[in-house]
């Protein structure tokens, strides 16, 4: 019973944080690629000022500040940059930041990451964990239900279609790409804040290039920009990865096979969702 | 100061050529490869295999492992590239990330994350001006300059550069005038394939192969591309050597006499270029202003 309830946090937990990212890349079409960056950066000063000041309160403002300051950043990358050279440059900075958490062994622990994360009073047992996990997600998918629904959603998604017709019509970019990045990164928190918990341990691992491949899949699945498309994606592919534990085969082969199911997985969705992932511009 | 000038000149050597296939790919087919670092361990690997696994005489390995490197590459135009870039060009962006987990997992699979040498054991090194490089260093050099002149001598001087840089101004126009620009496309892809394979090759003879470089060589070589300004394949070669330098003395300088840089930030060199980069010329080194309307 206990593993379902392990399905359904784990779940719930990544609902958020794909959730956001589909705002950004599923509806904006902007070419992120950096999610799992901002996760990582959130996580480590998350647990690191909550295991220094004891105090759950400095860890999430100190987080929200760090997410805050890193998706402003990339908001302002993504202005300056072309599509296709942002998209490179957010994975510049996601193996950038791995390469600091990495090196910074006197803060970080480097690749030994850091045992014994606190957790929550309330949050003491798988099921509290799912339960948590699976109201935040709710919370998630009303106001992302809401923005798709604004103003801001359709401008969004103006943008994405045709970003110079969009701005003649008085839709301010540089507003709708900085709300985007922050709502991403208000997903990529709230994760930071239960993942690291939920397993009292924190480490790089967790946050390296396959993840983010996962996310990709997760929004090219679901419909890019549909919140229940994308929902309805997070839960079963993740499912699936929990899944393949029970694959008969050597645990070395797992890491390897989970990579490659995933890639052509992510192939596959791409191939099914090739005329419509990215908008056509007409020709006549 | 010398030494940190000749290991920027080495592993600028690698660097160019992974950042010169890439270049010429982006110019001809407006197509961002993100495996490429994954193709270059291809080929390393598969000439490691040829050689340490099979026995096969060094030259008859490398040869083999272009070989395969070119296979790969072809095939990974016909799946990940052709059914997607016509139709928009940000799909191969995506197709190839998908491309560079599959082949990491192959890597995983079958060379497993053991460090592979092509060459292991001491190398012949000698003294150049207080600095000291090896035999396998120099031929490295050696060869890639004389790789980049032949491939401007290709570019610039003969009916398939022209044809080239004809589809790179104005393919269907190119195409009214007879040049099959498809054919081309594909050609271009599997010799910046092989290109790559070449550098995963210059890896494994003069370090270890491991599947952890294959991101930081495609960073490294897309850095290039933008300070060199995107297509421009000579701007990227050089951006190439000065990214190398720079993170030759990041890490290599006694900084104010007091401390050094950790090795492992050597890759965040890269960012931080192209950051100034787009602070200070956001259209890279070697490209002029482009007009807005």
């Amino acid at each position: 019973m206990d593993f379902y309830w392990h399905i359904i946090a784990i779940a719930c937990m990544t609902i958020p944080h794909a959730l956001a990212y589909n705002l950004v890349f599923g509806k904006g079409k902007i070419l992120h690629f950096g999610p799992i960056g901002v996760s990582l950066v959130a996580s480590y000063a998350v647990v690191l000022t909550a295991m220094h000041s004891g105090s759950f309160i400095a860890a999430t403002l100190v987080g929200i500040l760090t997410v805050v300051l890193l998706s402003l950043f990339l908001a302002w990358l993504s202005l300056r940059l072309d599509q296709d050279a942002f998209g490179v440059m957010t994975i510049a900075v996601h193996l950038s930041l791995l390469a600091v958490i990495l090196n910074w062994n006197g803060l970080t622990r480097g690749a030994l990451g850091i045992p014994g994360v606190p957790r929550f009073s309330f949050l003491s047992s798988v099921q509290s964990f799912a339960i948590a996990a699976a109201v935040i997600s709710a919370l998630f998918v009303i106001a992302l239900r809401l923005i798709d629904k604004s103003a801001f959603g359709r401008q969004l998604q103006a943008l994405a279609e045709h970003e110079w017709h969009a701005k003649s019509l008085g839709i301010n970019r540089t507003r709708a790409h900085v709300i985007a990045f922050l709502v991403a990164g208000a997903g990529a928190l709230a994760t930071a804040l239960l993942f690291p918990q939920y397993l009292t341990f924190l480490h790089p691992n967790d946050y390296q290039y396959p993840f983010l491949v996962f996310f990709i899949t997760i929004v090219v699945a679901g419909n890019p920009g549909s919140v229940y498309g994308v929902l309805l994606s997070t839960i079963l592919l993740t499912v699936l990865k929990e899944a393949l534990r029970f694959l008969p085969l050597p645990s070395a082969m797992m890491g390897p096979i989970r990579l490659i199911l995933f890639g052509v997985i992510m192939l596959a969705v791409v191939y099914w969702r090739r005329d419509t992932l990215f908008p056509k511009q007409r020709s006549i | 100061m010398i030494q940190l000038i000749l290991n920027g000149l080495i592993a600028g050597s690698l660097a160019a050529l992974m950042a010169g296939g890439l270049a010429l790919v982006y110019g001809v087919l407006g197509v961002f490869n993100m495996a490429l670092g994954q193709m270059a361990l291809i080929g390393g690997y598969c000439t490691w295999w040829l050689h340490q696994v099979l026995h096969l005489p060094l030259a008859l390995s490398i040869v083999g492992g272009l070989t395969i490197a070119a296979f790969i590459s072809w095939i990974a135009f016909e799946i990940f590239i052709n059914p997607f870039y016509k139709r928009h060009r940000f799909l191969p962006l995506v197709t190839t990330i998908a491309l560079s987990m599959i082949l990491d997992g192959l890597i995983l699979l079958f060379f497993e994350e053991k460090p592979r040498a092509i060459m292991p054991g001491l190398k012949h090194t000698f003294e150049v001006f207080g600095g000291r490089i090896s035999v396998e260093q120099v031929a490295l050099i050696s060869f890639t300059v004389l790789l980049m002149m032949a491939l401007a001598y290709v570019l610039h001087s003969t009916a398939f550069g022209r044809k080239i840089r004809a589809v790179v101004q104005h393919d269907h126009a190119a195409m009214s005038l007879g040049i099959r620009a498809p054919l081309l496309h594909r050609s271009i892809f599997i010799m910046s394939g092989v290109l790559a394979g070449l550098g995963g090759i210059y890896l494994g003879i003069d370090q270890n192969l491991t599947p952890v470089f294959a991101f930081p060589i495609t960073i490294k070589a897309y850095a290039a591309i933008i300070a060199g300004g995107k297509g421009n394949i000579w701007g990227a070669i050089v951006c190439a050597y000065i990214i190398a330098l720079l993170e030759q003395f990041v890490v290599g300088v006694h900084w104010f006499g007091a401390f050094y840089i950790s090795a492992g930030y050597q890759q965040t060199v890269a960012l931080l270029f192209i950051i100034l980069f787009l602070l200070f010329r956001p259209q890279g080194l070697f490209s002029s202003k482009a007009r807005s309307a």
